[in-house]
């Protein structure tokens, strides 16, 4: 047997199902992680933004303690008409290495230099100290003097009370560290920034003041604030250390990737599993298709041989008598490859008469189909001899009684004058043929003998009737009738009522009636053959 | 195999043994299944009776397979007795010609 079917696969590729279904896993799963990542990014940017600003009120309010120190000074000395001993009381505490000034100094207004100095000598220039001690007087707040170029770089202060009557102005300076570098580690909550702050509006290096960044490019997210700081502003960069919204939320974009990683894989290969699952079974189902239609092919060939055969044993064509229409047909059962033993002859029996001969051998197969074709031509032979029904039925009943035999067949013989519209007919257990006249349809009440090959007497009656003009005789197998499980009468009511009503002629009925009553899978061979007189 | 679909038919046969055998069938008899009759008829004529008995209230159907197991007994034996048969299988012996054959009872 040719087994065509295309061998399972085995192919160690992904099938192309589950690289769509990765490649759509890893596509959601980036953008799912792209997302994530876009959204922490902007969290984190809100979180700094907000930072730097909290960190820049801070920063504002540091310039307080200095100014109320040194507004303090400036109260006391209109109050004490400029005096230098009260002065030097008050700032003295604050003063000195290590505390908040490392100089203070208390400048009537126009004097040009100071009338008293704690510390440190002022190191403002004539001009600064005008420009500075100028602001002072106009401004409610700190005026702030850079002294960033210098060995030891730092800030000056000056400040003047609003309205002073006698004009003084107090003047304070502190350093800064020389490298730059602190951190306001008492702030906690900067903890996680690093900062950078400048004084002035510009970031140039010449202007920092202080960072806790070891260098001041700064790579990554950053932000920056502009701080007012007295009269002067302050220019705050501060970078995040880490990330500012928790450790979870810089890993989910990860973690989202990875998970969906996973998934995407899972899918991908669950789904190589579906697709090749179903590939196997369209497979095996093609491959049981096409066993069966195999099997559906040899089964047609063993069934055309069959009925090639069984074609070669009936009567090629039936014999033409003046004044009959003869018609004659072979329906093999559906079912099975089997030969049957129907047959059917149709002879001529000198002028004007014909011989109609119908029979049924038991059984099916080869055998039966031998011993049909055997019981048709020792018919064939008696009806030469003698064509009366009852000696062609006896001797063919003598005939096969006196061979060994497992078989019997049933019969039926019409011997039909066309001119004289008169049949002679006899049975051998054969059903009665119908007759039809015009449109009227009965069949002939006969009594049959026992079959051909079952012991007993072998003696028949013969019956004779007179027929009217256009009459039709249809003699037939058991095929055509019999129905499991059913009385064989109900089959010949329905082969009565379907042959009456004579609208149709002998061909048609001959051709529809096996069609029509055989049609639900018989399983029996059936023969139908008839003759109609043509007036 | 002209059941070739179907599988045998559903058929059981039981044999009482004695001077006349009784053979009773139930379910129904075709080719399919027509081999285990002939086997039992077959042990049945070991000893030739003059009588064999079918007793057959419960087969249901009966084909030409069935009836040629019965013609051929009824060449070897006296009489063969149908015990009632269902109207189908009754209307097959009649008009088959057999009832000179096969003794229907009743």
């Amino acid at each position: 047997m040719d087994s065509r079917g295309v061998p399972l696969d085995s192919s160690p590729w992904l099938s192309r199902g589950a690289i769509v279904t990765l490649l759509t896993g890893l596509l959601v799963t980036t953008a799912l992680a792209v997302t994530t990542l876009l959204l922490y990014d902007q969290n984190e940017n809100r979180l700094l933004g907000l930072r730097a600003k909290e960190l820049g009120l801070v920063l504002s309010a540091a310039v307080l303690p200095t100014q109320t120190k040194l507004a303090s000074g400036a109260a006391l000395a209109d109050a004490t008409a400029g005096s230098v001993t009260r002065f030097r009381a008050l700032i003295e505490p604050d003063v000195g290495p290590g505390r908040q000034f490392i100089s203070a100094s208390l400048w009537p207004i126009g004097a040009g230099r100071p009338s008293g100095v704690v510390g440190a000598p002022p190191r403002l220039s004539t001009a600064q100290a005008d420009d500075l001690f100028s602001r002072a007087r106009h401004t409610h707040t700190l005026s702030v003097l850079g002294l960033l170029n210098s060995s030891r770089p730092g800030l000056g202060y000056a400040f003047s009370p609003p309205r002073s009557e006698k004009g003084f102005v107090v003047y304070a300076e502190t350093l800064v560290p020389a490298n730059r570098r602190s951190r306001l580690e008492s702030n906690t909550a900067f903890s996680d920034l690093d900062y950078a702050i400048y004084f002035g509006h510009s970031r140039r290096a010449g202007d920092l003041l202080v960072t806790s960044l070891k260098s001041l490019q700064i790579t990554g997210r950053r932000a920056a604030a502009s701080v007012p700081f007295g009269d002067r502003t302050l220019t705050l960069v501060v970078t995040p250390r880490g990330s500012l919204g928790g450790s979870f939320f810089r890993a989910l974009p990860w973690l989202v990737a990875a998970f969906g990683l996973a998934l995407s894989a899972l899918a991908c290969l669950l789904s190589d599993r579906l697709v090749r699952g179903r590939r196997e079974a369209e497979q095996l189902a093609e491959n049981l298709d096409h066993l069966a239609a195999e099997n559906e092919l040899m089964l047609t060939e063993q069934r055309s041989i069959a009925q090639t055969l069984q074609h070669a044993l009936l009567p090629e064509t039936v014999p033409e008598v003046r004044g009959l229409k003869v018609s004659a047909r072979y329906v093999a059962a559906t079912s099975g490859v089997e030969l049957g033993g129907d047959w059917y002859d149709v002879v001529a029996a000198g002028e004007h008469r014909a011989l109609l001969i119908i029979g049924d051998v038991s059984g099916h197969g080869l055998r039966a189909a031998t011993t049909m074709a055997s019981l048709r031509h020792a018919t064939l032979a008696y009806a030469a001899a003698d064509a009366r029904p009852a000696a062609i039925l006896g001797r063919l009943a003598d005939y096969v009684n006196g061979s060994s035999h497992d078989y019997f067949a049933t019969v039926l013989c019409a011997l039909i004058d066309v001119e004289a519209h008169h049949m002679t007919l006899a049975s051998a257990g054969h059903l009665p043929p119908l007759l039809l006249v015009n449109g009227d349809a009965r069949f002939l009440e006969m009594t049959a003998g026992a079959p051909v090959g079952v012991a007993g007497e072998s003696r028949y009656e013969e019956i004779g009737i007179d027929v009217p003009g256009k009459a039709t005789l249809l003699a037939f197998t058991d095929g055509l009738v019999e129905r499991r499980g059913e009385i064989i009468d109900t089959g010949m009511t329905r082969l009565r009522e379907a042959a009456a009503g004579g609208a149709l002629g002998l061909e048609e009925l001959v051709e529809m009636l096996p069609r029509r009553l055989a049609s639900d899978g018989h399983h029996d061979d059936t023969a139908i053959v008839g003759i109609e007189w043509q007036n | 195999m002209a059941e070739l679909d179907d599988g045998p038919a559903e058929l059981s046969i039981e044999t009482v043994p004695g001077p006349t055998p009784v053979i009773r069938l139930s379910g129904e008899l075709d080719s399919s299944n027509v081999g285990r009759l002939e086997a039992t008829v077959a042990s049945v004529l070991k000893a030739p009776p003059e009588r064999v008995v079918f007793e057959m209230s419960e087969l249901r159907f009966m084909d030409s397979a069935g009836i040629s197991v019965l013609v051929r007994l009824a060449a070897e034996v006296e009489q063969v007795e149908i015990r009632d048969p269902s109207p189908i299988i009754r209307r097959v012996i009649e008009v088959t010609g057999l009832t000179g054959v096969l003794q229907v009872e009743p």
